[in-house]
């Protein structure tokens, strides 16, 4: 056990000299985790200032509505007008409009035309002019607007839904229906009939649907509001980061442990084995202190990824600490044999890492590290089961997400030592066979 | 004090260690002479239980060897015919790591550590990391790698290839301060100059097998000549090839010819044809015969190609 201690304290000595290494197991994957996390989950990834040529060519009181919820909402900057050639600046018309988009001045110019929302308007009208080149963008620009309007101005579809009654059911019925309706919101919701009724004449600030008991005056804000809640354990706060945390680390974890088991070839051919083992040393002395050398380093890996994952985007890794230690120590072992297993059955450090490297990225694509493993095609999916990366991936997702106990990860746990027993069994027999040391 | 009996070693592809018995007594420098190929660097991997061997056995100090003896290893030190040394880590590391593995106790070690390194002139240079230390230097430290756990036997296996005369000389003058001091020493080399100024017996071994063993003046004996004769490279010598021809096998050396009597030659005679030609004594050099005149006799081939 002595030699064993002085083996390993010997591995720790020589990475610590190693400063690619060491970066590679710990800096690159901090940053990798801080950019991927910061787009796929960041605490703050819904884009500000997208920059919009605005025209307004509507009187109604609906589009200023909109026109005022676009200027003050943080998603986008209007630009009104436009300073020509002589250095004056003018007001947008159409032409101008889009010629200043055309430019890629802007990535879209939004224009409410005349007849926005009339009086006998069914639906509201928007119109848009962009340049196919920003496909991308628009499709974010629409989400944001829509979204918009439905959280800022909901009744824009009650009245829409008015105007719609009277133009399908006729005049008459569609008043009555309307009126009907009316009657029963201003009955549960306290609201005076003649403002439900008469949604165009008046001003549609926010104080104008709420003006009796504040309980009830959400009936129009609430009706197209997205309250997303989760459904499952307790509340996390950056689902998305902790997949990134998690898949980057798997991921350097499988790197480091592949280069630390083919650091074997290196001290084979600098004759440092040779030395070794004309010492009181044997070579099971060796194996073992590469095992458990490995293990403790992608423990304290994994151990330090997390916690950066925690300070960058507060992913809680404290309140189910030690059921991710058990999924950490798994995850670390059955990497550790991933690593040695290649130092068994290749020829040259340069092979085992060229295989490696292939692996690994395969395996994190396929096991979920990048991205969820439902996106994946069916067939792929069964591949996935496969891979250490996917069980360790579920395992910390459970612990972190669902805030899974021991009894739950225990089949991750359980598989994944699993894989490592029996790739260690096969890798050790390999080791005995060859001649690497 | 080490016993060799009967060893074979086979690879798949050459038997590297054919029947080869040695026996080397305490407190003896002894040399294994013989050119690439030859198995020495296998004989050594055996004699630190690094390999086993297909048949024979082999007992240092009484204890046999083989892979599953750790113990016996703490008698015997190996210098590995590479610099097997981290490159990234401090002369002084390094030691303390190899040192770690013979489970010396701290205190011990750091002494034992400034000892060896001021030994081989490397302690005011410890803390420097090994890749920047000159060829002399890396290999000097691969001796007091070995020397950590003061060991009785030492085995060299060609510890100064790539270094420069006045570091072979440093290493010499130590290796032989370490015999005096009682170490046995095996010392493995393909330079005959090597073996015969270091080793006081020595084995030739060719292809595996051992062709002879003995003391240097021993082994010469074994030639059928008492002496060589160098002749100068020059213009009085270069048009009378054949005539030194006739005293027997001329060999071209790089500086000069090696003559090699035939049995029965007289060096009255060939002293007389040298006056009769007009040759200047002074291109002509008499010498004991060497360690290399010996390989070639014995194998028809040179040490080194
Ligand atoms: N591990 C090995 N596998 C196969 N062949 C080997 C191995 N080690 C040495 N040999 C072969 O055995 C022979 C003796 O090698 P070696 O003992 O290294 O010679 P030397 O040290 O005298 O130069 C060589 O032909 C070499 O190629
Ligand atoms: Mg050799």
């Amino acid at each position: 056990m002595k030699t064993v201690l002085s083996l390993i304290k010997r591995d720790y000595i020589l990475y610590w000299h190693d400063k690619p290494a060491v970066s590679l197991t710990f800096l690159v994957p901090i940053v990798l985790i801080y950019l991927f996390g910061s787009i796929f989950g960041g605490s703050n990834n819904t884009p500000t200032g997208i920059k919009l040529a605005f025209i307004n060519n509507s009187d109604s009181k609906i589009a200023k509505k909109l026109e005022s919820v676009l200027d003050t909402t943080k998603a986008f900057r209007l630009v009104k007008n436009y300073t020509d050639d002589k250095g004056n600046t003018v007001a947008f018309d159409t032409n101008s409009v889009k010629d200043y988009v055309k430019k890629g001045n802007a990535i879209a110019a939004l224009v409410l035309p005349k007849d926005a929302f009339t009086d006998t308007s069914t639906s509201f009208r928007i119109k848009f002019y962009y340049d196919p080149k920003n496909e991308m963008e628009m499709q974010v620009v629409e989400g944001l607007l829509q979204q918009t309007i439905m959280s800022q101005m909901p009744n824009v579809f009650m009245a829409s839904m008015q105007h719609k009654a009277e133009t399908y059911l006729g005049m008459d019925k569609g008043m009555s229906f309307n009126r009907k309706i009316a009657s029963l919101v201003s009955e549960y919701y306290g609201i005076d009939t003649a403002k439900i009724l008469k949604w165009t004449t008046y001003n549609f600030s926010d104080s104008a649907m709420s003006d009796t008991s504040k309980s009830k005056a959400n009936f129009f804000s609430d009706l197209l509001q997205l309250d997303k809640e989760q459904v499952v354990g307790k509340e996390i706060n950056n689902p998305n980061a902790t997949r990134s945390v998690g898949g980057w680390a798997m991921m350097f974890l499988l790197f480091a442990l592949t280069g630390s088991s083919t650091s074997l070839f290196d001290d084979n051919k600098s004759g440092v084995i040779l030395r070794i083992l004309s010492a009181p040393v044997s070579r099971v002395h060796i194996l073992w202190s590469k095992y458990l050398y490995n293990i403790s380093l992608g423990c304290i890996q994994l151990a330090v990824l997390f916690l950066a994952g925690s300070v960058f985007f507060g992913v809680d890794i404290f309140s189910n600490v030690f059921n991710l230690i058990l999924i950490i120590i798994a995850a670390a072992a059955a990497s550790t044999a991933f690593g040695m297993l290649l130092a068994s059955i290749s020829k040259t450090a340069a092979q085992a890492n060229g295989l490696g490297t292939f692996l690994i990225l395969t395996m994190s694509a396929v096991g979920g590290a990048w991205f969820p493993t439902f996106i994946l095609p069916p067939f792929v999916q069964v591949f996935s089961k496969f891979t250490i990366v996917y069980w360790s991936m579920e395992g910390f997702l459970d612990v972190l997400w669902r805030g899974a106990n021991t009894a739950e990860i225990l089949p991750y746990v359980g598989i994944l030592l699993g894989i490592a027993a029996v790739v260690n069994v096969f890798s050790v027999w390999r080791f005995k066979k060859g001649n690497l040391f | 004090m080490i016993e060799i009996k009967s060893i074979t070693k086979r690879f798949p592809s050459i038997t590297a260690l054919d029947n080869v018995s040695l026996h080397i007594k305490e407190k003896e420098f002894f040399g294994l002479l013989g050119p690439n190929g030859a198995g020495k660097s296998t004989l050594m991997n055996l004699l630190i239980g690094y390999l086993d061997a297909d048949e024979g056995e082999i007992f240092v100090d009484k204890e046999k060897v083989t892979r599953s003896s750790l113990n016996v290893r703490k008698k015997i030190g190996l210098v590995p015919q590479s610099i097997a040394l981290y490159d990234d880590v401090s002369a002084y590391e390094n030691l303390q790591i190899f040192g770690s593995l013979y489970g010396i106790k701290k205190n011990l070690l750091r002494a034992v550590i400034a000892e060896n390194l001021n030994r081989v002139q490397l302690y005011e240079r410890r803390k420097e990391i090994v890749k920047n230390f000159s060829g002399g230097m890396k290999r000097r430290l691969n001796i007091a790698a070995s020397l950590l756990h003061n060991p009785k036997v030492l085995l060299c296996d060609e510890p100064t290839v790539g270094v420069d005369p006045q570091s072979r000389n440093a290493i010499f003058d130590y290796l032989l301060k370490l015999n005096e001091e009682g170490k046995t020493i095996i010392y493995t080399t393909h330079y005959m100059e090597e073996a015969e100024r270091l080793c006081s017996r020595l084995a030739i071994i060719d292809f595996g097998k051992i062709i002879s063993a003995g003391s240097v003046s021993e082994l010469l004996k074994l030639l059928p000549y008492e002496q060589t004769i160098l002749i100068s490279k020059n213009k009085a010598t270069a048009g009378k090839l054949d005539l030194f021809k006739l005293f027997g096998t001329l060999i071209n050396e790089q500086e000069n010819y090696e003559l090699k009597p035939d049995s029965g030659i007289k060096l009255s005679g060939f002293f007389k044809a040298l006056e009769d030609n007009n040759i200047d004594y002074g291109s002509i050099d008499i010498n004991r015969p060497t360690l290399e005149a010996l390989f070639l006799h014995l194998t028809g081939r040179r040490l080194r190609d």
